[in-house]
């Protein structure tokens, strides 16, 4: 049975910095848009791959420190960069490899998500981009 | 240009630092993670011309 528990080995870096240690959750979706191609004659529906269309999602702890996760984020609103993704701590390789979205946009940054007695946490989203595989070192 | 690392976030502190494509290194000077090596001597300027008005003919010299 094939599973992946994750305990606190993945790496997470936005923009070359590296957040693993803020980080509690990430999810990179490879997705493209899904054009219908159904024609006269089918009996079911077709479709065909149209623009790729990835996101990735991290859930950070929010920290206001120095080059730590507001430091990371604030200047990268509105524009494009780089996040990268890996199962566990390098070298890469087939069995661990790094997912790479490179050129994606993050629309907004909660600049503040707080709950009393709480840790701040804050979900970002970056869109777009190109995706990509490293599995060579 | 060549950029030095500041944080252990992005490398070693003290080390060149070389952009790869699609990193946004603006944010990255902004953020404090990494500093332009012409910005050290931009720091020191303002050190140099305090000792320049005091003596140092030497350091009025450097200064032009």
């Amino acid at each position: 049975m094939a599973t992946s528990t994750y305990l606190s080995n993945p790496v997470v870096t936005v923009n070359s910095v590296d957040l693993s240690d803020q980080c509690t959750a990430a999810t990179f979706t490879h997705r493209f848009d899904q054009l219908e191609s159904t024609a006269f004659g089918d009996t079911a529906r077709k479709y065909v791959a149209g623009l790729g269309n990835h996101e990735v999602t991290l859930s950070l702890y929010m920290s206001y420190a120095a080059t730590e996760t507001y430091a990371t984020l604030a200047s990268l609103v509105g524009t494009t960069t780089t996040v990268r993704v890996q199962p566990a701590a390098p070298p890469d390789s087939a069995t661990n490899p790094g997912f790479i979205l490179t050129g994606a946009f993050l629309a907004e940054l909660p600049v503040i998500n707080a709950t009393m007695g709480e840790l701040s946490t804050v979900d970002v989203t970056f869109v777009g981009g190109t995706y990509s595989v490293d599995t060579t070192v | 240009m060549a950029y030095r690392i500041i944080s252990p976030r992005i490398g070693t502190p003290g080390e060149l630092w070389e952009p790869e494509v699609w990193v946004n290194v603006h944010a990255l000077v902004k953020g404090g993670f990494i500093e332009s090596t012409d910005t050290k001597p931009t720091q020191a300027k303002p050190a140099k011309a305090k000792v320049s008005k005091k003596a140092a003919p030497d350091a009025t010299s450097a200064q032009e």
